[in-house]
């Protein structure tokens, strides 16, 4: 059910074959239904989420069960939406049958192994991330940003790596290794020689059929156009590495490899085999005791021929808590740098504004690692020219834009950052790597913290709710509209009086996000969680306490926001911020988090909103909302299906015409059979929409001329009007308490609203839809435009098509839908006096003004 | 509100909530112990008594019941949490009568936990 079909639908008599009627009460139970079981699933979700916000201890058992009862949820969510729309929805359950099998599959560990064994760098998404291990996922995520530059390339996955353990009968091997691994009593002879065996074994391995072949399609797609001689860099990237442990130099990288399947297959059982180094092994056991089986894939990128490659460090980790930088460096590639062969350039560089360059201890660099040169590959020492060895690897404008760079990642990543750059023969800066910087903290002597803060000012303590865990600091920057969002600077704080999903846009320059209102479970928490931004909710009145600009320190785990920048609780951030995510119950949950709730079907009036656009859990539940409040707006329209004994006139001071079918709760009991005046109504959307309507001025001027009122009048009374192109019928309105369907015709236009309205903020939506008729294109065209202005100023997402207007709005707490609900009321007034006048595309403009001004009596000046 | 001196055991199977628990009760200045087997546990209990014991009830072994009842026995001074994924009216109403001080169901919110274990701290004898 894309858009273009509703777009053809809609003009059609029909958009889906007739089925026998079922009754409104049955037809509207059932939606409230489907938006039950909705909601038990989102609950479930966002129940996850809040656990993961850092405020909740939480063990297996739970993580368990809850995705037991989710996938229950969905289920039932999915059948519920079928009954209602009479199987209509069938694809449901085979778009949801993989996306299960997903889940479970983390559940049990197995989720690096479905998926494809190679991708294309670009192309990782957040649901591949398990496969292509920590670097790889960190380099795609640093794809996206167009800050830095990162070398293209693609990933052999983990997946490719059970495939080959498969291929070459290792399993059995493989998985007695891993049992020994984790096991009380450690037999350390058998445990080596099940190592040796292994490493030995994957070295040696055949690749299966048609691997090399795959292989070579992808190393065709590298650019080749104006750029050196293609090598190849292939790095280990294995599951935990970077994202929560660093693994530093525990596994093998092949550099400046010859661009060929075979050659690059050679590399990288290297690489794979380095899983079983002693090196590795040792570390596993040490640092990651409780860790589980482990998988590696490898990242295999362009080698940039590098005039100088380093490191640098987004803090410094021997004095985290000054405000400086360190970055090392030396001519040729990374390589000499990252395992310490070469000496190196220091510079401290310090993160005032504007940068600056505080310390410089240069080295003699008198060897460079570089290419071998021809095509055999490899890295060799090479001695470097006499003038060169005393100049600095980097000079001060690069230097100073790779601190920039360290400073965006650092913010971009939410955490302090250890950054591998390199710098080709144009001077142009890469980013090869980067990754949480470890700061280690000595053990025994834990800073009483509390003592510590007593010199700060508290702006404000037990401070609203914790969205996400975390401290963040820099300048308050006050978000009053979204257009605030386009100048939000780099690391600075978000305060905010409400929250909104639009906030995404800037979530990774934010150091933290405060608003005043709000809840933990609310889009833009969920957002927070997944970006790890540290947030707090229903902070009230803290934007009276804060100015714009002032720095601030928000600590979103004791609920405290200080005023000027707490370098010990940054520096307490910065040393035990890994703990929480080493623990595997908290990966576990995040993983199974992300693959459920990431949203991708966002706005229902796109082309993607279709059962084959649903990615996640989380998008289903969204398709079947939207399916289910499409069901209802049609019931309007089709008059043969209503009981019309039910329907009873109203009695409004405007002649609107409107007959209303109450299917519960709609009316007053004791509201007259026929005739029931506006005070019976109880319907509350409904009557939102009325009392729009009744705006003075809204629906007609006093001094339009008679024959004008007349016309209008004479079209509103008299339905069956044969005037071709018409619209015949009734305006029918079907009620309840929380609902209407508004379906309203006069002369050429026709009009739908469908809203649901309680308190229950994510089951509340606004649907209103218009088609105009009569006159030229291009004044209907104007007429559309004219409406789709004023409801993109409600915050309405809207699609036009020449003349058909499709709007729809929700997740809105009760106030807010009424208030735009009495909007759309006096819209559909507004939309009646508009005559035919759009003479002109500047009139349009002015239409919309005076709306949105409130001046309804801008037609009075045209007579 | 600093608490040094303050001995604060953890015994629970997964190693999860030790971890968790040092980290949020070590920011404010308790001296933590966490223990994924409850034998380790009481072994350390005897060595050098805690003043709040935070127990998990199904556990390998010596189950959470038998912990709160040893810890009672040894040193009644000290306040038993028990914390549990597998709360039930029965296995509560066992451990009030075995003096438990409180009983949590997981998951909880570790602002509950702090409540519960600054309550326990109070020089005041009777429970809450």
């Amino acid at each position: 059910m894309a858009l273009r079909d509703l777009l053809k639908g809609f003009s059609a008599q029909r958009w889906f074959t007739p089925k026998p009627c079922r009754p409104l009460p049955l037809i509207f139970s059932l939606f409230r239904e489907v938006l039950k079981a909705n909601n038990q699933a989102l609950e479930l979700i966002a129940d996850i989420g809040e656990k993961l916000s850092g405020e909740y201890l939480f063990d297996l058992r739970y993580v368990e069960a809850t995705v037991e009862e989710m996938i229950a949820a969905m289920r039932r969510a999915i059948a519920a939406i079928n009954t209602l729309t009479q199987d209509r929805c069938a694809t449901l359950h085979e778009i949801f049958a993989p996306m299960e099998a997903r889940v479970r599959a983390i559940l049990t560990g197995r989720d690096d192994r479905e998926g494809p064994p190679l991708l294309w760098l670009a192309e990782v998404e957040p649901r591949h991330w398990p496969l292509v291990g920590g670097k790889a996922a960190h380099l795609s995520e640093l794809l996206h940003n167009h800050r830095v530059q990162v070398p293209e390339g693609f990933v052999i996955t983990s997946r490719f790596f059970h495939d080959l353990l498969d291929h070459n009968g290792l399993r059995p091997e493989f998985d007695l290794f891993e049992q020994r691994l984790t096991e009380q009593e450690v037999n350390e002879d058998e445990l080596e020689r099940l190592r040796l065996s292994l490493q030995k074994k994957v070295r040696e391995a055949a690749p299966p059929a048609g691997f090399l072949e795959a292989l070579t399609g992808l190393i065709a797609r590298f650019a080749t156009v104006g750029l050196p001689p293609l090598f190849l860099a292939i790095r280990s990237s294995a599951q935990e590495e970077d994202m929560d442990f660093s693994f530093a130099g525990q596994f093998h990288s092949v550099l400046q490899v010859h661009p060929g399947a075979e050659a690059v297959y050679r590399a990288y059982l290297e690489v794979a085999a380095s899983l079983f180094g002693a090196k590795a092994i040792g570390y596993r056991r040490q640092v990651f005791p409780e860790g589980g089986p482990m998988s590696i894939a490898a990242c295999c990128q362009r080698m940039i021929p590098a005039a100088a490659s380093g490191i640098i460090y987004s803090l410094d980790p021997m004095a985290p808590g000054s405000r400086n930088m360190v970055a090392v460096g030396a001519l040729g590639q990374g390589q000499a740098v990252v395992e310490g062969q070469v000496p190196t350039d220091f510079f401290r560089i310090s993160r005032g504004e504007p940068l600056k360059i505080v310390e410089r201890v240069l080295a003699a660099k008198h060897e460079a690692l570089r290419p071998k040169g021809g095509d055999g590959g490899g890295l060799a020492m090479q001695k470097v020219p006499e003038g060169q060895a005393e100049t600095p690897c980097l000079d001060e404008p690069n230097l100073l834009a790779l601190a920039a760079i360290a400073i965006h990642l650092e913010t971009f990543f939410k955490r302090p950052q250890d950054i591998e750059w390199t710098v080709d023969q144009q001077g142009k800066l890469y980013i090869l790597q980067s990754r949480p910087l470890l700061i280690t903290e000595s053990a025994r002597e834990k800073p009483l913290l509390s003592e510590q803060l007593e010199g700060y000012e508290l702006v404000a303590s037990d401070a609203g709710r914790v969205a996400q865990q975390g401290i963040g600091a820099g300048p308050a920057y006050w978000v009053e509209t979204l257009a605030d969002l386009k100048e939000f600077p780099e690391g600075a704080v978000l305060i905010s009086h409400r929250d909104s999903s639009q906030f995404v846009q800037v979530m990774h320059r934010a150091a933290a996000i405060v608003t005043e209102v709000g809840s933990p479970t609310s889009h833009m928490a969920t957002l927070c969680r997944e970006l790890r931004v540290p947030c707090l909710v229903g902070v009230s009145g803290i934007m009276a306490k804060v100015a714009n600009g002032e720095e601030i320190t928000v600590d979103a785990e004791d609920r405290r926001i200080y005023r000027g920048r707490v370098v010990e609780l940054l520096t307490y951030q910065a040393t035990t911020s890994m703990d929480l995510h080493m623990a595997p119950e908290f990966r576990l949950l995040r993983r199974i988090l992300r693959e459920v709730s990431r949203l991708n079907l966002v706005d229902p009036l796109m082309q993607e909103f279709r059962p084959e656009g649903c990615k996640t859990f989380h998008d289903v539940l969204r398709y079947i909302h939207e399916t289910a409040v499409l069901a209802l707006v049609e019931l309007g329209r089709d008059e043969s299906c209503l009981p019309g004994g039910l329907a009873r006139r109203l009695d409004l001071p405007i002649q609107a015409g409107i007959l209303a079918i109450d299917i519960g709760g709609g009316m007053a009991p004791d509201a007259p059979r026929d005739l029931v005046p506006f005070a019976a109504i109880r319907s509350i959307p409904f009557k939102a929409i009325l009392q729009g309507m009744l705006f003075p001025g809204a629906w007609h001027q006093e001094a339009m001329p008679v024959s004008f009122r007349d016309m209008m009048h004479s079209m509103m009374t008299t339905p069956q009007d044969t005037l071709s192109g018409q619209y015949t019928g009734h305006n029918i309105a079907i009620i309840s308490e929380n609902y209407v369907n508004l379906c309203f015709r006069f002369g050429y236009h026709f009009n739908i609203i469908d809203a649901f309205c309680h308190e229950v903020e994510r089951d509340n939506h606004i649907y209103f839809r218009f088609l105009g008729g009569a006159t030229d294109l291009a004044k209907r065209s104007r007429r559309a435009t004219l409406i789709a202005t004023i409801l993109e100023a409600f915050d309405f997402s809207v699609k036009t098509r020449g003349d058909l207007v499709i709007a729809r709005t929700g997740n809105l707490a009760r106030s807010e839908m009424e208030r735009t609900l009495d909007i759309l009321g006096r819209l559909i007034g507004f939309t009646r006096q508009l005559d035919v006048q759009m003479t002109d595309d500047r009139v349009v403009a002015r239409y919309a003004e005076a709306f949105l001004m409130g001046d309804y009596g801008v037609f009075a000046e045209k007579r | 509100m600093s608490e040094t001196g303050m001995r604060l055991l953890v015994v629970d199977d997964e190693p999860i909530v030790g971890k968790r628990l040092k980290q949020v009760f070590g920011k404010v200045g308790f001296e933590v112990e966490s223990y994924t087997d409850s034998a380790a546990a009481l072994a350390a209990m005897v060595e050098k008594p805690f003043d709040i014991v935070v127990t998990d009830l199904k556990m390998q072994g010596i189950d959470g019941i038998e912990v709160l009842k040893r810890v009672r026995a040894m040193n009644p001074e000290t306040r038993v949490i028990i914390i549990t994924g597998y709360a039930s009216p029965d296995t509560a109403e066992l451990a009030e009568h075995e003096g438990v001080f409180a009983f949590l169901a997981k998951p909880f919110r570790l602002d509950e936990l702090k409540e519960v274990i600054y309550r326990a701290m109070e020089p005041n004898r009777t429970k809450a």
